[in-house]
């Protein structure tokens, strides 16, 4: 089998409050490969978001390794981890996260912006639609944020983590701001993505959501545990 | 983040708060303003100083007899100084080697049925090299290479000499205009005029002189003049001795201190001035020399200048602090949006210099608009000393270039600051 997209080894993350040290993450083993889907859940406080920010580089962790398509992070400089995170890592995050004084395309582009002068003006533009064709947005290149329908907002947002044919997109509640129709909508759009090659791993504590990956894994008290289908209830 | 991009993003940013980047541009404004204004003091000085070098060579010592102020007029002090004095003081001071003398004063000419008042100066032959030194006027359409000399400057005839100096000739020289005025155009040389009541062969007259300045074109016509010898002016057209202005020339500049003391014995002995109870001489004569009208220069303006450059060092400190001000506010606004651009993948240095760049461009429009609004206050600043303020070219890229700093100082560490947030907790900041 070829090398996995992510690779942990034991990922732990522990933070210390005053006195007393709260482990967050104990001893994480977590394998994913390309084109896999994966849904990450728990409740609130479970450490699923400490693990999320640990795959998206931006958070180191405090004992363990982690493989990014082979790569160990832990002795990256925080340069090197943000070109990384630039070049390899998609974000979804619950709130959008677009940038309010930029159009959609603008918003699309910013990742190619940061790549120290590798894709011109227009490259960017002429990617920046394109991505947001693929999430049938190509009406909206010059709309800003604010003249967007939060789903038409997800869908920039989206757009924004393909752009750069990342690795993997980490998806941080992304139907969480949605009302229901327009979440189904997402979900479907992100398992279209899927079906065509990307490598998608979506946190959520919604089983709605989280049928739609080919594996589920459970967060408890900073413990991660792969489940079957069968044996999650909502 | 390639430079477009990055001056893109903080235009954007600053456009959208246009009043709060307006009201925090108003120190750089007020200081690089300052600054301008300062410099056109220190360089009006300058000029000025410049002006009287010309007049006034750096082997040369200004006399004239003290004016004092008594019941709010001018009054000249103590005893003359006499033509008499000035011919002996080449005898009697080693170091001087030529003293050049006038007189001057306003007297009718007449000719035939043509009567003008006119400037009259008494003078020596050597006045015309003293004119053209003074570098003030030139004669009309003046373009070649060389400069011009004494002999230029007369048209037709010549000059006086020496010997017509200790003869007290009567003769005298016109001024361009004043030969028209007087002979409508026929040929003056030969012809005898009357001024006032004395007989007067016009010997020379001078070619058609303009200033060099532009801007004294209109003020003075400098062909308006009548030259005749010192010596003729005082024995025929003063009821009493006259006080003659001199200019001594010293054989070596590097003497001239000494020269002034060589000068101010033989005056205090002839003018008969002892010492005062306190040691003090009251001298009834001013000795000037190149140095002494620097020095009062520069002291005039220096006060001003020093009130100036107070203004300036607030105003800019003021304005860097404003503007650090706002961007650590615009930091902590904007958060989240840096936590955004860190987790697509910003590096460090591209917020730093993305924040970086905001600042400066407030502070380098702050320093535009302030290098017009110094200009514009540099007649304010030249009537408020004298009318002695010019703007000086360097001031204008070196105000802009503090301005560059005060933005890249003052906006550097809350750029830093931006670039060092942990983009977890800024993604979550609220």
């Amino acid at each position: 089998m070829s090398e996995p997209i992510i690779r942990t080894e034991k990922l732990t993350r522990t933070y210390s409050m005053g006195e007393s040290m709260v482990i967050a993450l104990r001893d994480a083993d977590l394998t994913v490969h390309a084109g896999e889907f994966i849904a990450l859940m728990g409740a609130s406080g479970s450490g699923k978001s400490t693990l999320l920010n640990l795959l998206g580089l931006l958070d180191r962790a405090s004992a363990g390794e982690y493989f990014l398509e082979g790569t160990p992070v832990s002795s990256l400089s925080r340069d090197e981890l943000a070109d990384l995170r630039g070049r390899r890592i998609g974000f979804i995050f619950q709130n959008f996260n677009l940038l309010a004084r930029l159009s959609a395309w603008e918003n699309v582009a910013l990742p190619l912006a940061y790549r120290q002068g590798q894709f011109g003006q227009q490259d960017q533009l002429s990617r920046a639609r394109e991505a947001l064709s693929r999430v049938q947005l190509e009406h909206r290149v010059e709309h800003n944020p604010m003249e967007l329908s939060g789903g038409e907002r997800q869908r920039v947002a989206i757009a924004r983590a393909l752009v750069t044919q990342p690795a993997v997109i980490l998806a941080d509640e992304p139907t969480g701001n949605l009302d229901s129709n327009t979440g189904i909508e997402i979900m479907r759009l992100l398992k279209e993505l899927n079906a065509e090659g990307r490598t998608i791993i979506v946190v959520t504590h919604d089983m709605n959501v989280a049928r739609n990956a080919n594996r589920i894994y459970q967060m408890r008290d900073g413990v991660l545990k792969e489940s079957e289908f069968d044996h999650v209830t909502h | 983040m390639s430079l477009t991009d990055l001056l893109r993003t903080a235009l954007r940013s600053v456009s959208a708060n246009k009043l709060r980047a307006v009201l925090t541009m108003l120190g750089v404004v007020i200081g690089v303003a300052s600054v301008i204004a300062m410099l056109a003091l220190g360089n009006g000085a300058r000029a000025a100083v410049d002006a009287t070098f010309q007049d006034l060579g750096a082997n040369q010592i200004q006399i004239g007899q003290r004016f004092e102020m008594q019941d709010r007029e001018f009054v000249a002090s103590g005893e003359k100084l006499t033509y008499q004095e000035g011919l002996e003081m080449l005898d009697t001071v080693p170091l001087v080697e030529r003293v050049e003398m006038s007189v001057s004063k306003t007297l009718k000419a007449r000719f035939g049925r043509a009567t003008i008042e006119i400037g009259a100066i008494g003078t020596t032959p050597d006045a015309l090299e003293g004119f053209v030194a003074g570098g003030d006027v030139q004669p009309v359409g003046w373009t070649g290479d060389a400069a011009f000399t004494a002999d230029d400057l007369i048209g037709e005839g010549r000059f006086f000499s020496t010997d017509e100096v200790y003869a007290a000739a009567p003769v005298c020289v016109l001024g361009y205009q004043t030969a028209l005025d007087l002979f409508s155009g026929d040929n003056p040389i030969g012809e005898t005029i009357w001024i006032e009541r004395t007989r007067c062969t016009v010997i020379g007259v001078a070619v058609e002189l303009e200033s060099t300045d532009v801007t004294q074109r209109y003020q003075s016509n400098p062909n308006e003049f009548l030259a005749m010898p010192i010596s003729t002016m005082i024995q025929e057209l003063y009821d009493e001795e006259p006080s003659v202005y001199m200019t001594a020339h010293v054989t070596d500049a590097n003497r001239i201190e000494e020269a002034k003391e060589q000068i101010t014995t033989y005056l205090r002995e002839k003018h008969q001035i002892e010492q005062d109870a306190e040691g003090n001489y009251l001298d009834d004569f001013d000795l000037t020399t190149r140095n002494d009208i620097l020095g009062q220069q520069q002291e005039a303006a220096q006060t001003f200048s020093i009130l100036l450059a107070a203004m300036a060092t607030v105003s800019l400190m003021v304005g860097g602090i404003g503007i650090m001000n706002v961007m650590l506010v615009s930091v902590t606004e904007r958060t989240r949006e840096i936590g955004v651009r860190l987790a697509i993948g910003a590096k460090q240095r591209d917020i730093v210099s993305q924040f970086l760049l905001e600042s400066i461009l407030i502070s380098a429009s702050g320093g535009l608009a302030g290098i017009v609004l110094g200009i514009l206050a540099i007649p304010l600043a030249a009537a408020l000393n004298q009318g002695v303020a010019l703007l000086y070219p360097g001031s204008i890229p070196l105000a802009f270039v503090v301005a560059l700093l005060i933005g890249v100082v003052f906006g550097l560490y809350p750029a830093l600051r931006a670039s060092r947030l942990d983009p977890i907790d800024a993604l979550r900041y609220e």
